[in-house]
């Protein structure tokens, strides 16, 4: 009799357990992410749609269960563009045991550099310094480096230049890192043969009037200037340089000067800051803008809206940046669980560097595919150059890569 | 020789908006001792206040411009009554201390609204059409702020000096014990001298936004931009921090007409307004146009 009532009990013990783990079978995995960025502080203007284009896609793919039953928690974090607080929250995020994390600034990515390579965590950072992947294997940059994008500007230029003699450029710098970080690359690019001639490198300050600086470029014969900053000395320039007359209406007009820059000088906020004075500024990124109709900019649009996302937000190409990194690490956990492997950070690593060639990832978001392998770690290599006719950006010409970014490595 | 002038009408324009900035520091310290590290939030904060009122509301820009000088007269007035009117009679470090967690208090209420992390920019309002004479030009958005700097300038000098409020302030700044003694009310006064540098600063806001568009960092950025300005005016001096606002201006404009992209040399528009001041501070330890006390025992 005893035996039997302890029989029952050890059987029901055994269904109560089997139950149990039946349960945490169909209620799915959870996989654990971090992204730490600056929603409020400097640069918030950037990190504030970019915050919203991951929650949204994550989001997405928990509600349209595209990894099934499984679910991505990605906690969001604001770090003020502190670094000290970058390294709180990773460390935080480490502890909640995350498989993929998200970084935001230059300087928290070069500082916390060694954490990610001690930790084995593949990391997808908002800034794209060629510098984040020297002495680094688990940095992966989503788009092409501001180098490449300076070199793709300074292509461009030698491509489309219409005056006679080598185009004389001036490069227009944030006083940082981030800003400095293309300049040597773009040297090697013209010791390499890019057929431009830079004449001068600005580093500006908090500037109300470029008149002198605007002018002395002009005396120096400069046609191009290719920025490497934020929006806001951007269009303050763009204002003055309207105001003096210097704007090229068309690209490389002859005594004029036309305006280049790099991913984080353009884009809608660009336009709201300088108004009519944006007009004609040249702009490269990979990413695709919701001005011109396509697949991208309905997926895009469609999820802004899906999520109650105000207009600014929802035509950020900050939007679409912070979409398509949630997109690459929700695909590396898609390929990852097709192939039946558990998710950890080792095989969302190893998903990363096995996409290219066939296993290329094609997101609406970018110009071109993403592609990472062990010596490629920068995503899109495709660029798009676009250009603000009536107060948006329009792509001009086709998407390319740069070709001296190849030559110079 | 018309780049040289160029370089000094720019000088001018800059300098006089860096002396408008500069003014509400002063117009504090000139009556309180303390120093307002929360400065450069008000300058955002009525610079946003008149884009609402524009943008969002529909009013003119030449009356949201009004109101909100109005606005941050009473806002600014008002922080001074909640978080500052108890520390009257404390250490002045206090008070420094309070302005600077007052800095972060408006950091994260301007945050929660969508100027913290979206760029604005005022309509177009003036003339987009060049002012020029000899070869110097000037734009209309530029030449409007030299004209409203002037105009406050005049306006708060006499204030100061000819009006029965302006010299009870300047008494409260010479000595608070002295003037209770002889009836001025010290917190009637702390509480118009905030009010007056909220106005300052939200003229100063309205004009560097139109200039360089509505940017939160950029905007709050300028409250430690014309530091050296009101250093070296001076802490208590408008006079001061107009002479001293010019000059940083035109050595600005100088340092990245002439030196900048020459002999190898980037940036000394930033550095070389810190190196004259330094200079001149070495032998004028409280500015320009500082006052000497001198305490006799």
């Amino acid at each position: 009799m005893k035996n039997r009532k302890r029989m029952t009990v050890v059987f029901s013990l055994t269904l109560i357990v089997l139950f149990a783990f039946t349960v945490q079978a169909q209620a799915g995995e959870t996989y654990k992410l971090g992204l730490s960025l600056a929603i409020t502080g400097p640069t918030s203007d950037a990190g504030d749609p970019y915050s919203k284009g991951v929650e949204d896609y994550f989001q997405y793919v928990n509600d349209m269960k595209i990894l099934g039953d499984d679910k991505i928690e990605c906690t969001i974090r604001d770090d003020q563009y502190k670094t000290d607080v970058t390294k709180r929250n990773f460390e935080d995020f480490l502890d909640q045991g995350i498989v993929f994390y998200l970084n935001y600034s230059t300087g928290s990515t070069l500082a916390l550099k060694k954490d990610f390579d001690e930790e084995k965590m593949p990391t997808i950072p908002a800034s794209f310094h060629a510098g984040n992947l020297v002495d680094s294997s688990y940095i992966f940059l989503p788009i092409a480096s501001y180098s490449a994008q300076a070199i793709g500007l300074a292509e461009y230029v030698a491509n489309n230049h219409k005056g006679s003699g080598t185009p004389k450029v001036a490069m227009f710098l944030h006083p940082s890192a981030f800003g400095r970080g293309p300049l040597e690359d773009v040297q090697k690019a013209v010791a390499a043969g890019l057929k431009i001639e830079i004449v001068e490198v600005v580093e500006h300050g908090k500037d109300l009037d470029n008149t002198a600086m605007l002018q002395r470029l002009k005396s120096k014969g400069v046609q191009y200037v290719i920025g490497q900053t934020i929006q806001s000395p951007v269009a303050t320039m763009l204002k003055d340089a309207s105001r003096l007359g210097l704007v090229a209406k068309t690209f490389g007009e002859e005594g004029k000067i036309t305006f280049t820059g790099c991913h984080y000088t353009g884009g809608n906020d660009l336009v709201s800051l300088a108004g009519p004075a944006a007009e004609n500024y040249y702009w490269t990124t990979s990413y695709i803008v919701t001005s011109e109709p396509g697949v991208g900019t309905d997926a895009q649009l469609a999820l802004a809206k899906k999520y109650g996302r105000d207009e600014k937000t929802a035509n950020s190409h900050n939007y679409a940046n912070g979409v398509m990194v949630a997109q690459v690490a929700a695909e590396a956990i898609l390929r990852a669980k097709a192939k039946g492997v558990k998710i950890t950070k080792e095989s969302l690593y190893d998903e990363l560097l096995a996409m290219n060639g066939m296993n290329a990832f094609y997101p609406v978001t970018t110009v071109g595919p993403v592609t990472y392998s062990k010596t490629d770690k920068a995503g899109v290599d495709t660029l798009q150059m676009y250009a603000v006719k009536d107060g948006v950006f329009h792509s001009v010409g086709a998407p390319f890569i740069p070709e001296y970014t190849g030559k110079i490595k | 020789m018309s780049y040289f002038f160029q370089l000094v009408v720019s000088g001018i324009v800059v300098g006089s908006i860096y002396a408008l900035a500069a003014l509400g520091f002063v117009l504090i310290y000139k009556s309180s001792k303390v120093l307002n590290i929360a400065h450069g939030q008000i300058i955002a904060a009525g610079a946003f206040i008149a884009y609402a009122l524009t943008g969002m509301v529909g009013i003119p820009i030449y009356i949201s411009f009004l109101l909100s000088m109005v606005i941050t007269f009473f806002l600014a007035m008002s922080v001074e009554r909640i978080f500052l009117r108890r520390l009257i009679g404390e250490p002045i470090i206090s008070v420094i201390m309070v302005t600077i967690g007052l800095m972060s208090i408006i950091d994260g209420l301007i945050f929660l609204t969508p100027f913290g992390s979206v760029n604005f920019s005022f309509p177009l309002f003036l003339p987009q059409t060049l002012i020029s004479f000899g070869g110097v030009s000037i734009s209309w958005t530029q030449l409007v702020g030299v004209i409203v700097t002037f105009l406050m300038i005049g306006g708060f000098s006499w204030f100061f000096k000819k009006s029965t409020v302006g010299i009870s302030m300047r008494a409260v700044s010479d000595d608070q014990f002295a003037s209770m003694s002889v009836g001025i009310s010290v917190p009637r006064v702390f509480g118009l001298a905030w009010a007056t540098a909220g106005l300052s600063a939200a003229a100063a806001g309205v004009i560097i936004g139109n200039i360089t568009g509505l940017n939160f960092e950029t905007l709050q950025a300028f409250g430690i931009t014309v530091f050296p300005v009101v250093i070296l005016g001076g802490l208590d001096s408008i006079l001061g921090a107009v002479v001293a606002g010019v000059i940083m201006g035109i050595i600005q404009q100088f340092a990245s007409g002439y030196l900048d992209g020459n002999w190898g040399l980037n940036g000394t528009a930033e550095v070389l307004p810190y190196i004259i001041l330094l200079i001149i501070l070495l032998f004028k330890p409280h500015g320009l146009f500082g006052i000497h006390e001198i305490e006799r025992v």
